[in-house]
């Protein structure tokens, strides 16, 4: 028992050692598309995105958004659906806990 | 590798956004849930309490109730 404990805690180094290099160009790759789309807006981009929501609100008052494609559609309900789902991860670290409440 | 691509700064600001208000959500709801929780603790501690009170009391009678001589 003590001797397998003892090779195991000799074998972590190398686990650990392998779990950077196969991590690392991962995680390059991740970080290359990351800081360009995941980045918050720069202040300069807040009013294009006012505008732009502004924009989409016309649409809808004129009638446009109804003669949007099923595929367009359905992308920008793919995308609404993302935009969604990062209320719900604020949601998750700020009540500290993944499923429910924890009171 | 495909380059990456330009979100439109409405989507952006969009996500971000709902992250925020969905982290302060996250915080009051808890604040809120909170004392609601223990409060409903505490009440549950008196009245276990109380329960195993009424049960201990109830086996003491009924014990002394039950004497047979087939014991």
């Amino acid at each position: 028992m003590a001797q397998a404990v003892q090779k195991l805690v000799a074998k972590v180094p190398t686990l650990v050692g392998a779990a950077v290099t196969y991590s690392k160009p991962r995680l390059a790759t991740f970080w290359y598309y990351a800081r360009v789309e995941l980045v918050p807006p720069s202040p300069a981009e807040i009013p294009k995105a006012i505008s732009g929501f502004q924009d989409l609100l016309k649409g809808f008052q004129s009638g446009r958004l109804g003669q949007t494609t099923v595929r367009d559609a359905l992308r920008n309900g793919l995308v609404a659906t993302e935009v969604l789902m990062w209320f719900y991860i604020g949601e998750i670290i700020g009540k500290r806990g993944i499923v429910g409440y924890d009171v | 590798m495909v380059p990456p691509v330009q979100v439109s700064p409405l989507i952006k600001t969009a996500r971000w956004s709902a992250l925020l208000i969905g982290l302060l959500y996250g915080k009051q709801r808890y604040d809120y849930l909170k004392p609601i929780a223990a409060e409903e603790r505490r009440i549950e501690e008196e009245e276990k309490k109380l329960r195993e009170e009424r049960e201990r009391i109830y086996k003491q009678l009924s014990e002394a109730n039950s004497d047979t001589i087939l014991k």
